[in-house]
């Protein structure tokens, strides 16, 4: 019975190791020369200006919504396409269904104007 | 024919509510509606009356349908010796107290002869079902108007008053609804005669069962010491709606004592019967004392009904001929009694808008007519030879001195029960000299006009049968003779039975 | 692989075809609210209603035209799409609930301006098939799916008035706390996978059923996921003490979301936790299993609880909150009877709950909605201002309390009696005793309405022809199951008969 739950201890125990050894390697090996330059937020690109804390413009949140619509369509088109021969006319008249389904959702949220950028 | 007189007044009901669709709604074409359809209910009760046979102990004129077949709950209407009176004295009193509220309802007119209306279909229904989940619901069904009643139309405190009456009574009744429950269940009936008939099905848990019922109806007789809401909801009440609780409602509780307690459960009957005669007792003489102290007239016949009341309860538990029979006749002589006098202090307080004592003196002066009737219904209240309420009540004193439930004793409870005849005579009296008699010193009262031809009609509708009961009370006795010596031999022989 | 096996027979079709015509609504919903000038918006909630009644009327026309469901298959037989639903009685009464609530609610809401929208008829209606599964799911993946599409649609309704701060805090201690009770219960649901290596509850209730299936040793493992499955079950038919979001969410929600929530979400609840526990998924139903003590102590703590703090309550959302946490527990005394009969008898209180709360929701909407707040103040006197509606609120609210001739009386005597016939006498009498404290608060309201005054006598409230419809239905819902109860109550002891395949 125990030796059935030992690979999950062996698991736990090894697992911390494997985020923490680059971070300590990185420790251990890389070399310190710290200047201005280097202590910046970015080394490259633009100063921030104000405030980190500022709110998203709301578009972002509803683009990634919109976003599910198709990563949905996708992840469930992927493996229907793969076995496609098998699966006959029903399942494809189920897809576009389905697919129909997701493609209401997008013109609706097309229609409330959620694609555009104003 | 029994269904269509339970329900008539439902049709009166309709038509009040139909009025507001064609435009005929006024106060005067209600009342007239709710009187006509009250009056014919009490012609259509006649006809019950007369279809009646009053040699027959069973269920007469029985409707019965099936209503909920898988629990096999049964629409089972009937009349029976126990109950032909109380019908009577129901529709009675509806009519008059529908009468009486001519003048003294102001507001809300539709809503009081709606709710008055379905107060009677209700209390029909409670004394003709004969299966216990029909009268369980008859017998819930009676509280919401009556609420409404009180709580509308009542008096100063009639909030409180109609909230107390609804939860006193609800909460017995919830009890007996597992009681009900659970007898259902033992027979697979609810129907009253089957499971008088199977009754050794739930005789082990008899005594808690007769308790889950007792209790229900002690609530609403009341019996003391559960009495304690019946002083507010009679006092608050309108008149009208005084009138039908004392005259009717408190009649359901003694009514339920005797087609369901005693048939059911006769063993448990008998062995409950010292206590609950000792609890008669008590109510009788301190319903009497506490009646003393009352400065409020109505308030005063409010405890006199603990009082009479006792009376009813001391003569079913007697549990021979003698007691049931004048249990019955004293609940309807106490109907009318008290519902007269509930009347008579109802139209006095519509001209002065008191009921003190301190208030009054001297009214004969001003209205002699109405003083002389109500003389001749105090007298009734307390007994007098020659009108109804000596009968009722010296039948059930005859009765509880020949128990032989009561114990090896019972000239005991009789004799503590006729001490509160003389205290009614005693506060009764001191009642109306304080009222009627004297100097008629107040110039409120000197102002008092006699009762009009309305009024006086009324109460002499009360005094007619109260007469007439009292001078020849064999007709009354002989409609429930048979049913009541059945029920007795019943007792009887199942207390023979007993291990 | 075969591929006509992926093709569904008649009865599989048939037995997701109200599921199928809501997702037809909701799309035409949605693109008719498109498609309408902004003046003309409360015609969306109009076609959502009409269509559910329409949806309503196939499903109850299958089962009188073709008697689909047929009841008279057996387990195997009405087990479909791969166990995943179970199409039997049960499913057939839950769906008639939960559209007969919808229909009405969309009825009610049809003149709230800030709930025209059709995004909000849709998700009322994705909440109704999310219902509609969890009645329907016999399988702890599908009944997990069904559980969330309802749930994460009634978070958003919940805090659907984004403007309202109240309603805003509603829906996110509402999600809160969904969100925790549903992990929960995920994890619950997992354990029972672990240990049986099964998801179908059936077939997980049959190996429970063999002695030895589940070792002795994980037996306190097995147990530990009965008890999260409670809690998430627990949380969606709000029992005491997964109750604390009720009186929160209902305050803040909307009004006819509340009356959604209150009636159609914790029937959908009832319906998985009777068909779980009753199949004997967790354990055999009869009295010596350690989830039935459990249950029967949550069902006492609730009805108690609920009946004592709605007294206190001075809003009328939450009194009917708190109201509705003690209904619950009269329901479960049902459940916990483990007969037939008792679970025909809680379908049947659930029945007339739908049509009661409704209606008592329907009063409140209207009246909030012309005096703008939810004080119990605002009924004082509605008797004079508004005699229909208070009339409608008497009925709802002696329904609630148990009075007859309304159906809450038939609904109360039918459980009591099933748990008195179970034997449980004594659980009868606990709810018996909670059915007076309840009268207690239900009268309250009543005397507001009718025995006091108030200042705004004169201002008459106005209800609209869809609102009086809405109410006209339920009111006659409740009396129709007061007067003559016995065709439902039949048709419902039927399908309790379903909750028990094992049995007999």
């Amino acid at each position: 019975m125990l030796a059935d739950w030992q690979f999950i201890g062996i698991f736990l125990a090894l697992s911390p190791i494997f985020p923490a050894a680059p971070v300590i390697a990185n420790w251990l090996l890389g070399p310190r020369k710290p200047n201005p330059l280097k202590q910046q937020t970015y080394e490259c690109g633009v100063e921030t200006v104000g405030d980190t804390w500022i709110q998203f413009k709301v578009q972002y949140y509803i683009y990634a919504l919109v976003f599910v619509v198709f990563d949905v369509e996708a992840v469930f088109l992927f493996p229907i396409a793969a076995a496609y021969d098998q699966l006959g006319l029903f399942a494809a008249f189920e897809v576009v269904v389905f697919v129909l389904i997701l493609a209401v959702g997008l013109g609706y949220a097309w229609s409330r104007g959620a694609l555009e950028w104003t | 024919m029994l269904t269509f007189m339970t329900f008539f007044p439902l049709i009166g009901v309709a038509l009040i509510l139909l009025l507001k669709p064609f435009n005929r709604e006024s106060d005067e074409l209600i009342k007239r509606i709710a009187t006509g359809t009250s009056i014919v209910t009490f012609i259509l009760s006649l006809v019950v009356l007369g279809m009646y046979n009053r040699a027959d102990p069973g269920l007469q004129l029985v409707g019965r349908a099936v209503w909920i077949d898988v629990l096999n709950i049964q629409y089972y209407m009937a009349v029976d010796g126990l109950s032909i009176l109380m019908v009577l004295l129901t529709t009675l009193i509806s009519m008059l107290a529908t009468a009486g509220s001519w003048t003294g309802i102001e507001h809300q007119v539709k809503q009081y002869f709606v709710f008055m209306l379905l107060l009677e279909a209700g209390m029909l229904g409670v004394f003709l079902a004969q299966d216990l989940f029909l009268f369980y619901i008859f017998w819930e069904f009676t509280l919401v108007p009556m609420y409404f009643l009180i709580g509308i139309w009542g008096g100063a405190r009639r909030v409180y008053a109609s909230i107390k009456f609804f939860l006193y009574t609800m909460a017995g009744s919830l009890l007996m609804l597992l009681a009900i429950l659970y007898m259902g269940l033992s027979n697979d009936t609810f129907a009253v005669p089957e499971l008088v008939a199977g009754r050794s099905a739930f005789a082990a848990a008899q005594n808690w069962l007769f308790l889950g019922f007792a209790i229900a109806f002690a609530i609403k007789v009341p019996l003391f010491p559960f009495h304690s809401w019946l002083p507010d909801a009679h006092t608050e009440a309108p008149t009208a709606g005084s009138i039908i609780l004392a005259g009717v409602l408190l009649k359901m509780g003694t009514y339920g004592f005797m087609r369901f307690n005693l048939p059911l459960f006769p063993e448990a009957s008998v062995t409950f019967a010292p206590t609950i005669a000792v609890l008669a007792i008590i109510g009788i003489i301190y319903g009497a004392i506490v009646s003393f102290a009352q400065t409020d007239v109505k308030r005063l016949v409010a405890y006199s009904s603990v009082s009479h009341l006792g009376f009813v309860m001391l003569g079913i538990f007697s549990l021979n001929n003698l007691g049931l029979q004048g249990a019955i006749l004293q609940g309807v002589n106490h109907g009318l009694s008290t519902g007269a006098l509930f009347y008579l202090v109802g139209v006095i307080y519509e001209k002065r808008h008191t009921r003190e004592m301190s208030d009054f003196g001297g009214i004969w002066r001003a209205m002699p007519i109405f003083s002389a009737l109500t003389l001749i219904i105090t007298l009734s209240s307390m007994g007098l030879p020659g009108l109804n309420g000596f009968v009722g009540e010296f039948t059930i004193l005859m009765g509880s001195m020949g128990s032989e439930a009561l114990g090896p004793y019972p000239w005991i409870y009789t004799a503590f029960a006729t001490s509160g005849v003389i205290l009614a005579a005693i506060y009764l009296l001191w009642m109306f000299q304080r009222v009627f008699m004297g100097p008629l010193d107040n110039p409120e009262n000197q102002a008092l006009r006699d009762v009009n031809w309305g009024q006086l009609a009324i109460i002499l509708s009360f005094l007619v049968f109260i007469v007439w009961i009292g001078i020849a009370p064999s007709g009354y006795f002989a409609l429930m003779d048979e049913t009541v010596a059945a029920l007795v031999r019943s007792i009887g022989s199942a207390v023979v039975a007993m291990p | 692989m075969n591929p006509q096996s992926l093709l569904p027979s008649v009865p599989e079709f048939l037995a997701i075809l109200p599921e199928i015509s809501l997702v037809i609504l909701i799309v035409a919903v949605l693109a008719y609210d498109r498609i309408l000038k902004p003046a003309e918006r409360r015609r969306v909630g109009l076609l959502a209603a009409w269509g559910s009644i329409v949806i309503l009327l196939i499903t109850v026309g299958l089962w009188v035209l073709f008697r689909e469901p047929e009841p008279n298959r057996s387990l195997v037989e009405s087990l479909m799409w791969g166990g995943m639903i179970r199409n039997d009685l049960i499913t057939l009464i839950f769906r008639v609930m939960f559209l007969v609530a919808v229909a009405i609610v969309s009825l009610i809401s049809l003149d709230v301006p800030a709930l025209q929208r059709g995004e909000y008829f849709a998700l009322l209606l994705s909440a109704t098939i999310g219902f509609s599964l969890m009645a329907a799911g016999s399988d702890m993946i599908m009944l997990f799916l069904a559980i969330e599409t309802a749930s994460i649609s009634l978070y958003i309704l919940t805090g659907f008035l984004t403007d309202d701060r109240r309603s805003t805090e509603a829906g996110i201690k509402y999600f809160v706390y969904g969100a925790f009770a549903s992990a929960i219960m995920l994890y619950g649901l997992s354990l029972v996978y672990g240990i049986t290596a099964q998801t179908n509850i059936y077939v997980i209730a049959s190996l429970v059923a063999q002695s030895g299936a589940i070792p002795p040793e994980i037996n306190g493992l097995f147990l530990l996921a009965t008890v999260m499955i409670v809690a998430g079950f627990g949380f969606k038919i709000s029992a005491v003490p997964f109750h604390f979001w009720t009186p929160d969410a209902y305050e803040g929600a909307p009004a006819p979301v509340t009356a959604f929530v209150s009636t159609a979400s914790k029937a959908a609840g009832f319906a998985v936790t009777i068909r779980v526990f009753a199949a004997g998924a967790l354990g055999a139903p009869n009295f010596d299993s350690e989830w039935w003590a459990m249950l029967v102590a949550i069902t006492i703590v609730t009805m108690t609880l609920g009946n004592i703090l709605a007294i206190f309550q001075s809003n009328i959302k939450r009194m009917l909150a708190y109201s509705s946490i003690a209904q619950a527990g009269y329901t479960l005394i049902g459940l916990v009877a483990l007969t037939p009969d008792g679970s025909g008898a809680a379908m049947f209180y659930l029945l007339m709950y739908v049509f009661t709360n409704v209606a008592a929701f329907g009063v409140v909407v209207l009246v909030s909605r012309e005096t703008g707040s939810d004080d119990m103040q605002d009924f004082y006197g509605l008797s004079r201002r508004a005699p229909y509606l208070a009339l409608a609120m008497l009925f709802a609210l002696l329904s609630l309390g148990g009075i007859p001739p309304t159906a809450g009386f038939i609904g109360k005597f039918f459980i009591f009696k099933a748990a008195v016939d179970a034997g449980l006498w004594w659980l009868a009498l606990i709810g018996v005793l909670n059915a007076f404290i309840g009268l207690y608060y239900y009268l309250s309201v009543v005397k507001y309405m009718y025995l006091y005054r108030s200042d705004d006598e004169e201002e008459r409230i106005p209800v609209s022809r869809a609102a009086s419809v809405a109410l006209a239905l339920s009111v006659l819902g409740i009396i129709y199951l007061g007067i003559a109860a016995g065709p439902a109550f039949e048709w419902t002891r039927q399908a309790g008969a379903a909750f028990f395949p094992f049995s007999g």
